[in-house]
């Protein structure tokens, strides 16, 4: 015989959505007690070997190619310390019960989300400052920062960070996350005037260019880290918060909150 | 008040044949300690991830105070501290924090939270792991961390997944008393899975038995004891080797080395006893039918 529904007892109210967003992203942050080696190799010392090395064959054609060889590794740091991360560290979440451990906790589940994007981004920000002085150091191009790098950095963290979540979310294995992450790294920034000035891609790849995030980060990188800062500038802000929007929730969407 | 309501839940895992759980219906009381007993593979922790809404029923319907689970996603939060058999949810925290975090993102203010750690760390004598990472402990000490994370927060409901696995005698006392003192405190409704039913006699006041991903029996345990039959349990000890000189008509099992254990009808314990020869028999131990010959008798029927 089954009951009626009755009053629930009592209990504490759901914290609200700052309190949540502000323990998760701090719970979150503790993930730099095992992941700083890996961050501060991937972020820092992969970007800036790459950086060394196209510096040489791009050394006589200029600052303009110059800049993109800079940027370009900027955004290959992104690409490393957010969206590979965020790939596995879902994926972790998932073969170790995190997920139900927050499952099972009285929180609105995207939070979690944008407290791991939050959480790797400021984790990513030392690797994104050595990469900036040293290879403004390293290829002698002064930087002409824009106060507009406090908005441009986190909105071409957050659509990296949403693909890393997306692999996280679906794949089953580390091994196969991180092939597809890499993969997905080169070609980011193979594909599209990421890393190469357009004029020296195929028209294909800067048409595809048009689809990746990547291009757009490193588009707006260089106007607000090097100017000089153009009508484009806005239309790279406009594209990227598209970007954010679409991949954070197609991500929170995908993650398997409840098992099949 | 009816705290569970568990009704005709089925489960299939995709590409699966075999139902992990089949038809299970059973209710579970308010401030009841209930014990959901069955050997690997029986479809213990597959029921207990259903009725904590981390998996999907194929069919079938779990009700919490009455509300249906898949309807109300907020229930389970709110309302139950769960346990699971392993996770390692935590281990980037030290067991301060994630005492702290679970209490305080359960609704309990700052201070609260820190009062609820601090009250935690004493009852689960643990205050000696405070600061150490929950990745650098023992199993045990790790078991003991996640049920003082579940029971953060003073929720109605606590679903353990095996909550003694791992730990010593001196331990599995201590989780027992625990779980014991917070029911009789604070009516605590407690949920536990396990498949040792010698454990779960200390401190079960009702049982489901479960095999094969169907539930066999499910009741207190003097109403089982009852069903059983008033079988009795009488234990032998004879010098290892030797074989046990029993009445004829009697099949006795050798637990152990020298240690025999035959499940007598209360009309048969006289004449065995008076036939029994002392002169070869070392210890004799008479008991009612525990929980684990209860377990035996359904699980092997």
């Amino acid at each position: 015989m089954s009951q009626p529904e009755s009053s629930l007892p009592r209990t504490y109210k759901r914290p609200s959505l700052l309190t949540q967003l502000f323990d998760i992203f701090l719970i979150e942050l503790t993930n730099w007690r095992w992941s700083w080696r890996g961050m501060l190799i991937t972020g820092t010392i992969a970007p800036l070997f790459s950086l060394l090395a196209l510096s040489i064959f791009a050394r006589d054609s200029g600052p303009y190619s110059l800049s993109y060889v800079l940027v370009g590794n900027i955004v290959f740091s992104l690409l490393f310390n957010t969206m590979d991360n965020i790939s596995s560290h879902v994926l972790f979440m998932r073969r170790l019960g995190m997920l139900d451990y927050f499952g099972t906790l009285p929180i609105w589940r995207p939070i979690l989300i944008f407290a791991i994007l939050l959480a790797f981004l400021l984790l990513a920000l030392p690797s994104l400052v050595v990469m900036i002085v040293l290879g403004s150091l390293i290829l002698n191009l002064p930087l002409h920062i824009s106060p507009l790098v406090v908005l441009v950095v986190p909105l071409c963290a957050v659509p990296l960070a949403g693909i890393g979540a997306i692999i996280g979310s679906r794949i089953r294995l580390p091994q196969e996350a991180s092939a597809i992450s890499i993969v997905l790294i080169f070609l980011l920034s193979a594909l599209g005037p990421v890393v190469i000035p357009p004029e020296r891609l195929p028209s294909l790849f800067n048409l595809l260019g048009r689809l990746s995030p990547a291009t757009y980060a490193s588009s707006a990188l260089r106007q607000v880290l090097l100017g000089p800062i153009t009508g484009q500038l806005a239309i790279d802000i406009g594209v990227l918060i598209g970007f954010s929007l679409i991949l954070t929730l197609i991500a929170s969407r995908l993650i398997a909150w409840k098992e099949q | 008040m009816l705290v569970y309501d568990v009704q005709d839940v089925v489960k299939y895992y995709p590409g699966q044949t075999k139902a992990a759980n089949e038809h299970i219906t059973l209710q579970i009381q308010e401030g009841t300690i209930f014990g959901i007993l069955g050997d690997n593979g029986a479809g213990k922790s597959t029921l207990i991830r259903q009725m904590v809404n981390l998996l999907q029923s194929t069919s079938g319907s779990i009700k919490l105070y009455g509300h249906e689970l898949k309807n109300n996603p907020q229930l389970v939060p709110q309302l139950v501290g769960y346990m699971p058999q392993r996770y390692e949810a935590l281990n980037n925290l030290t067991v301060d924090e994630a005492l702290y975090f679970t209490a305080h993102l359960r609704g309990m203010t700052r201070n609260d939270a820190r009062q609820e750690r601090e009250r935690l760390l004493k009852l689960w004598q643990i205050e000696d792991l405070r600061h150490k990472y929950s990745s650098r402990l023992s199993g045990g000490q790790q078991r003991i961390v996640r049920l003082a994370v579940a029971a953060a927060g003073r929720l109605p409901v606590l679903i353990l997944d095996e909550p003694t696995n791992d730990l010593d005698p001196l331990r599995r006392k201590m989780v027992w008393d625990i779980l014991r003192q917070l029911n009789a405190d604070y009516g605590t409704t407690i949920i536990f899975i396990t498949h040792d039913a010698i454990e779960a006699e200390k401190i079960v006041q009702r049982i489901a038995i479960l095999h094969d991903g169907r539930l066999l029996v499910e009741g207190s345990l003097s109403e089982l004891k009852q069903i059983v039959g008033k079988k009795m349990r009488l234990e032998l000890t004879f010098t290892p080797g030797l074989p046990p000189t029993l009445p004829e008509g009697l099949t006795p099992h050798e637990v152990m080395p020298g240690r025999w254990l035959v499940m007598l009808d209360w009309e048969q314990v006289g004449p065995v006893l008076s036939a029994l020869s002392r002169e070869h028999c070392d210890d004799v131990r008479l008991y009612t039918a525990t929980l684990e010959d209860i377990y035996l008798h359904y699980v092997t029927a």
